[in-house]
C-alpha cells in the first residue's frame, strides 16, 4: 500500500475518535468539558451508599454471608461499566458502596436481593379500595366495593397438588381446602387447618428482625372478634356481592406492612380489608420462603401462589434480548440441568391443568381468554410477570414483562451473579472526598512528562534524526489514547484512576519497543549491505513478523482476564487491550509508512543525520573490504 | 572505526557474549533465587495491604470541637500520628471525607491496619488529644478487604487460561519446547519479583498487583522476541553443519541483546520516573507501589529472556535426536577440521570474549566465530564477529 494511504487511514481514524469525543456518546458541557476523561474514585471522589443487612432472628448475618453480598453486590456494580467501584463490609452488618462521580442513580438498586421464585398461581382476589380499607365509622360505605382492575369475581384459594378438589381433600398442611360454589356463603364446614392462631413458621423465618412482629401482637391489635372471624376464613370474602362482609375484619385494613406479615399467607389473602398497598409494605424477603404459598399482587388483585418449585438459583445464564416479533425486551434463561427438570416440571403442571384444577380457575379469573394455568415469575416482593404456560418448557424460557431494556439487562445480571442471601435497606447516598487529589494526579502527569522526555532524549541519542518518528508516535499514540479514554468513559463507565494513568504510561514506554525492533531490524538489512530503500520494506516484513506475535500475546492477556476476572483486574485488563490495539495502529498506520518515506530521502544515509549511519559506513567499509 | 568496545560490539550486535555456554551456571543461580523466594513465601509471607487485608476505619469529625474546620490533609497526619503511636510500622490507607447528600454534618474516614480493640482505644484517644475533636464524634470500625477473595480467585482462573492458550499459541508458532522454555522464564520473572516483595517486606496493595499482570505480558512480549531470532537463525539449521544449535541459539541472543537492553532501557525510564516522583516525592502511595512492581519485573523480565528462556531452550533442544545428531556431526567436522589445521590459534583467540575452562563441552572448543575458519582474519580484536567475514548474506549466518 502506498505510504500516503495508510497516514490517511491513520488520519481518518484520529479525526474519526476525535468527532466521537466531541459530539457522541452523551457529550455535553464547553468545548473543554468534552475533553474530560472519567476520573476515578482517588481523584475526583464521588458517591457513596452504604447498605445496612437486617438482622435475623436478634443475630447479625453470618460473616460468610455478609462476605457472599459483598461479592454479589460488587459483581452488580461491576457490570455497570468498568468503573474501579469500591465495595467493602464495614462493622458486621453494613456495606458501603463507593462509586466516582455522581452516581446516586446506579447505587440505588444495588443491594437488592434477587431472589427469583417460580410458583404457581392458585388464587385470585380483588384488591381492596382505599376507602374500604380505612372505614372510619362502624358504618362501611355502601361503595366499599373493591375496585379491580382485573376481575372482581374472586375464585377459590385452592392448592396445587390438586387433582381433585372436593371438600373432603381439606386437612392437608397448606393444602387443604375446598372449592367454594359461592363466595357469599362462606363454607363452614371445614376450617383450615393453617389458619390457627400460630402462624405458618416458614413465612416469618425469613422476615427481618428488627420490625418482627408476632402473630400474638396482631391478635391483640385487631381484637380477639376480627381475628376469630379471620381465623373461620378459607376462602377470600367477596365484597362486591356483599359490601358488608368486610366490616368484620376492618381493623386490618389498618395493619402496617410487617404486621400483615405475621399473619399466615392464606389469613392475608382471604381477609378482604388487607390491601395490596399493605402487601407491598411488607418487609423485604416477606415472600422469599419456597416451602411455603405465599400472597402476593400482580396487576391490582391479589394473588395466592403455590410453592416454588424453582428458584433463581435454578437458572444457569440470563440474558437479556430483544423479542424480535414484538420489539419487546424479554429475559431469555437457560436452566441448569436439576432445575431444567423442575421447570419442566412446574410448566407441565400448569400445561395439563384442567379447568377443574384450582390453578386453572385462578387463572380464568386473571385473564379473559384461558387455556392453562399461569406460572408467576417472583423477583424478590414484587410478581413480574403471570405468564400462561403454553407447553411443556424443556429448553431455554423468557420471561415477559415491561422492560426496558436497562431494567430486563439489570435483571440478567442480577440472576447471573445469583441472589443476595441477606436482606438490606439502603442508607442516605453520601459524596466522598477524593482520596488522593489533583496533587498526586499532577504528580503523576509529571512523572510520565519525566519519563517521556527520558525516553526521547534516549531515542535522539541513538537513533538521531529517527529518534523524532519514536518521539511523534509517543506523542500519537497518546493522542489516540486520551480521545479514547474520553470516550470509553462516557459510553461504557471507563474509569481512570491514578493506576490506571501510571499504567497508560509504562505502556507507551512499552509500545517504544516496537520501534527498538524495528531499527534493529533496519540496522540488521543496512548491515547486510542493502540499500536503505530495499532495507526498510525487508526489516519491516521481518519485524512486522516478531511485533504481531507479541502483541497477540499480550492482547490475548487482556481479553482472557477482562472476561474472566472481575473487579479491578478487569480494569486493567481493559486498559491493557486498549493500550495495545492502539499501539499495533500506530506501528501500522504511521510508522512504517514514515519510515518508508524517509528511506527515499538523502538525509536518511547521512551518519549525522539517521542512526543508521554508522551501520551504514560499516557496511561500505565491509563491502570494500570484501 | 578501530575503535570496537564493548559498546560499539554491543551496538553492531556482535557482542559474542557466551551465553548459552553457561547455561548451567544461570540455572544453579536461577535455582537458588527460586528456593530462596519459596522460602521467603514459606516463612515470612507477604505484607498485605489493608486492601487486602481489612483494617480499622476511624471517621473523624471534620470539625474540631471549637468549630474550627480540619483538612484532609491535617486528618491524614493527625491520625497518622495517632496509630504510630500504638504501632509504629503502620501505614495509614485511604483518607475520605464524606457528607451527606441531604446535609448534615461532614466527616472524615481514615482506614488504617487491623488495630486490636485496646490499640483503637489508645489510637482513638490519641487522636481526640492531637486534633481537639469531640471525643464521641470519633468512632471506629472494622473494614473488610475491598479486593475480594473473588477478585483474586477470578484473577487467578484467568492467568491459567491465559497461560494455557498461550502455551496453545506458541506450540502452533513456534514448537513446544519454546513454548515451555517461554513459559518458564515467566514463571520465573513472576516467582522471584514476588520473592523481592516477601524478602524486603514491601507492602502489596491492589497497584502491586496490576503492575504484577502488566509484568505478565512484558515478559512473554521479551522471549517472544529473542525466540523468534533463534527462530529464523536456526531454520533448517541440521542441513548445514556450520554450527550447533547452542551456538546458533547464542547468536540469536546476541543479536538481539542490543534490542533487549535498548527496550530494556525504554521501557524503565518512564517507570523510573513513576518511582521517583511516586516514593521520591510523594512518599508512598499508588504511584511508588506501581513504579516498583514494574521495575523489579521488568528487570527481572529482561534478564530472564536473555540469560533464562534460551538457556532453556537450547538445553531442551539438545535432548532432541535430530539435533543431538546434529551437534555431534558439527563437533565432529570441527574436530577434524581443527587437527589438521589451527587448533591452538582458535582456542587463543577466543580468549577475551569466552570463558572459563568449565563451559559445556559442546562448546568448549567449538565457537564457529572465532577464526575456526581461516577467512576470519579480517581484523583480528573483530574476530569474534558471528558468521565471519564478508557481506552478509550467507546461508547459516542470514539475519532476521
Amino acid at each position: 500500500m502506498h505510504p500516503g494511504r495508510q497516514l490517511g487511514v491513520l488520519g481518518l481514524v484520529f479525526v474519526v475518535l476525535y468527532l466521537l469525543v466531541f459530539f457522541a456518546g452523551g457529550a455535553s458541557g464547553s468545548f473543554t468539558d468534552r475533553l474530560h476523561p472519567k476520573l476515578g474514585l482517588d481523584l475526583v471522589g464521588g458517591t457513596q451508599a452504604t447498605y445496612i443487612a437486617s438482622v435475623q432472628g436478634g443475630q447479625d448475618p453470618s460473616k460468610e454471608s455478609m462476605e457472599q453480598a459483598r461479592t454479589i453486590i460488587e459483581n452488580r456494580v461491576n457490570a455497570l461499566g468498568v468503573s474501579e467501584a469500591e465495595v467493602v463490609i464495614q462493622g458486621t452488618r453494613n456495606i458501603v458502596v463507593s462509586l466516582a462521580g455522581k452516581s446516586d442513580d446506579q447505587l440505588k438498586d444495588l443491594a437488592t436481593a434477587a431472589q427469583m421464585r417460580f410458583r404457581l398461581l392458585v388464587g385470585v382476589t380483588g384488591d381492596v379500595a382505599e376507602s374500604a380499607m380505612n372505614p372510619s365509622t362502624a358504618t362501611p360505605s355502601a361503595s366499599a366495593a373493591p375496585s379491580t382492575s382485573s376481575s372482581a369475581k374472586p375464585s377459590t384459594s385452592a392448592s396445587a397438588p390438586v387433582a381433585n378438589a372436593s371438600p373432603s381433600s381439606g386437612g392437608q398442611g397448606g393444602g387443604e381446602v375446598v372449592k367454594a360454589p359461592s363466595p357469599s356463603t362462606p363454607p363452614s364446614t371445614s376450617a383450615s387447618p393453617t389458619a390457627t392462631a400460630t402462624p405458618a413458621p416458614g413465612s416469618t423465618a425469613a422476615v427481618p428482625g428488627q420490625e418482627q412482629v408476632t402473630a400474638a401482637e396482631v391478635q391483640k391489635k385487631v381484637g380477639a372478634t376480627a381475628w376469630a372471624a379471620a381465623q373461620k376464613l378459607t376462602a377470600p370474602v367477596d365484597l362486591s356481592t356483599d359490601a358488608k362482609a368486610g366490616l368484620a375484619y376492618s381493623p386490618f385494613g389498618k395493619l402496617t406492612g410487617p404486621e400483615v406479615n405475621a399473619l399466615t399467607p392464606d389469613m392475608q389473602f382471604n381477609i378482604p380489608t388487607i390491601s395490596c398497598k399493605q402487601l407491598d409494605d411488607r418487609p423485604n424477603g416477606a415472600i422469599d420462603n419456597v416451602d411455603t404459598k405465599v400472597a402476593a399482587c400482580y396487576n391490582g388483585a391479589k394473588i395466592m401462589l403455590d410453592k416454588a418449585p424453582v428458584v433463581g438459583d435454578d437458572i444457569s445464564k440470563a440474558s437479556a434480548q430483544l423479542d424480535s416479533q414484538n420489539g419487546q425486551w424479554v429475559v431469555s434463561l437457560d436452566f441448569k440441568s436439576e432445575g431444567q427438570t423442575k421447570w419442566a416440571n412446574l410448566t407441565r403442571q400448569a400445561f395439563q391443568a384442567t379447568s377443574a384444577d384450582p390453578c386453572y380457575v385462578a387463572a380464568q379469573t386473571l385473564y379473559s381468554s384461558i387455556e392453562h394455568c399461569a406460572v408467576a415469575v417472583v423477583l424478590d416482593k414484587n410478581v413480574i410477570s403471570a405468564p400462561q404456560i403454553q407447553g411443556v418448557l424443556t429448553s431455554t424460557s423468557q420471561i415477559t414483562g415491561s422492560f426496558t431494556a436497562v431494567s430486563a439487562k439489570q435483571l440478567a445480571d442480577q440472576l447471573n451473579f445469583g441472589a443476595i442471601p441477606v436482606t438490606f435497606t439502603s442508607g442516605p447516598a453520601q459524596t466522598v472526598s477524593a482520596t488522593l487529589g489533583i496533587q498526586q494526579l499532577k504528580a503523576g502527569l509529571l512523572a510520565a512528562a519525566i519519563g517521556m522526555a527520558l525516553v526521547a532524549v534516549y531515542a535522539f541519542f541513538y537513533y538521531r534524526l529517527l529518534g523524532s518518528v519514536i518521539f511523534l508516535s509517543l506523542i500519537l499514540s497518546g493522542l489516540l489514547t486520551f480521545g479514547a479514554l474520553v470516550f470509553l468513559g462516557r459510553t461504557v463507565g471507563f474509569t481512570l484512576t491514578l493506576a490506571g494513568i501510571a499504567g497508560f504510561i509504562v505502556s507507551l514506554g512499552v509500545a517504544a519497543d516496537s520501534f527498538v525492533i524495528y531499527f534493529e531490524r533496519l540496522k540488521d538489512e543496512i548491515h547486510e549491505g542493502r540499500s536503505p530503500r530495499s532495507a526498510v520494506p525487508r526489516a519491516w516484513a521481518r519485524a512486522r513478523r516478531t511485533i504481531i506475535s507479541a502483541n497477540t500475546i499480550t492482547i490475548m492477556a487482556a481479553v482472557v482476564l477482562y472476561i474472566v476476572s472481575i473487579g479491578a483486574v478487569q480494569g486493567f485488563a481493559f486498559a491493557l487491550g486498549l493500550s495495545t490495539v492502539l499501539d499495533l495502529l500506530v506501528v501500522f498506520l504511521f510508522r512504517h509508512p514514515i519510515m518508508t518515506m524517509f528511506a527515499n530521502t538523502k538525509a536518511f544515509l547521512s551518519p549525522r543525520v539517521s542512526g543508521l549511519g554508522r551501520v551504514l559506513r560499516r557496511a561500505q567499509t565491509d563491502v570494500k573490504e570484501a | 572505526m578501530a575503535r570496537n568496545g564493548l559498546a560499539d560490539r554491543l551496538y553492531q550486535g556482535e557482542a559474542n557474549i557466551n551465553i548459552i555456554g553457561r547455561r548451567k551456571t544461570w540455572f544453579i543461580v536461577a535455582a537458588v533465587l527460586v528456593l530462596i523466594s519459596i522460602g521467603s513465601f514459606a516463612f515470612k509471607g507477604f505484607e498485605l495491604g489493608i486492601e487486602f487485608a481489612g483494617g480499622t476505619s476511624f471517621s473523624v469529625p471534620a470539625q474540631t470541637a471549637s468549630g474550627q474546620e480540619l483538612t484532609q490533609d491535617q486528618v491524614s497526619e493527625g491520625v497518622d500520628r495517632a496509630i504510630k503511636t500504638v504501632d509504629p510500622a503502620a501505614e495509614i490507607g485511604a483518607v475520605q471525607q464524606v457528607r451527606s447528600t441531604g446535609g448534615g454534618d461532614a466527616y472524615f474516614t481514615v482506614r488504617a491496619p487491623d488495630l486490636t480493640a485496646a490499640q483503637a482505644e489508645t489510637a482513638k484517644a490519641a487522636l481526640v488529644a492531637d486534633l481537639g475533636v469531640k471525643a464521641e464524634d470519633v468512632s471506629d470500625d472494622r473494614v473488610s478487604a475491598a479486593w475480594g477473595g473473588q477478585v483474586t480467585k477470578q484473577a487467578i482462573i484467568g492467568l491459567v487460561v491465559f497461560l494455557i492458550l498461550v502455551m496453545a499459541y506458541l506450540v502452533v508458532r513456534f514448537e513446544w519446547r519454546m513454548a515451555v522454555a517461554a513459559l518458564s522464564s515467566l514463571l520465573l520473572d513472576l516467582l522471584l519479583t514476588a520473592g523481592v516483595y516477601s524478602l524486603v517486606g514491601f507492602e502489596v496493595t491492589p497497584s502491586t498487583v496490576i503492575g504484577f499482570l502488566t509484568i505478565l505480558g512484558y515478559s512473554l512480549y521479551d522471549v517472544v522476541v529473542v525466540f523468534d531470532k533463534v527462530q529464523e537463525n536456526t531454520r533448517g539449521i541440521t542441513a548445514s553443519s556450520i554450527r550447533t544449535y547452542s551456538e546458533a541459539t547464542n547468536l540469536a541472543v546476541n543479536q538481539t541483546l542490543m534490542r533487549s537492553i535498548n527496550t530494556g532501557l525504554v521501557a524503565l525510564l518512564p517507570v523510573g520516573g513513576l518511582l521517583f516522583i511516586g516514593a521520591g516525592l510523594l512518599g508512598a502511595g499508588t504511584l511508588k507501589d506501581l513504579g516498583l512492581v514494574l521495575f523489579v519485573g521488568m528487570g527481572f523480565g529482561v534478564i530472564s529472556s536473555i540469560m533464562f528462556a534460551a538457556p532453556v531452550l537450547s538445553a531442551l533442544k539438545d535432548q532432541e535426536p535430530k539435533i543431538k545428531a546434529h551437534t555431534a556431526r558439527v563437533l565432529a567436522r570441527r574436530a577434524a577440521v581443527r587437527s589438521g589445521d589451527v587448533a591452538p590459534r582458535a582456542e587463543r583467540q577466543r580468549q577475551p570474549n569466552a570463558t572459563d575452562s568449565d563451559e559445556a563441552p559442546a562448546l568448549a572448543a567449538s565457537s564457529p566465530r572465532p577464526g575456526a575458519r581461516p577467512t576470519a582474519k579480517r581484523n583480528t580484536n573483530r574476530s569474534g564477529r558471528p558468521g565471519g567475514a564478508g557481506p552478509r548474506p550467507s546461508g547459516g549466518t542470514k539475519r532476521r
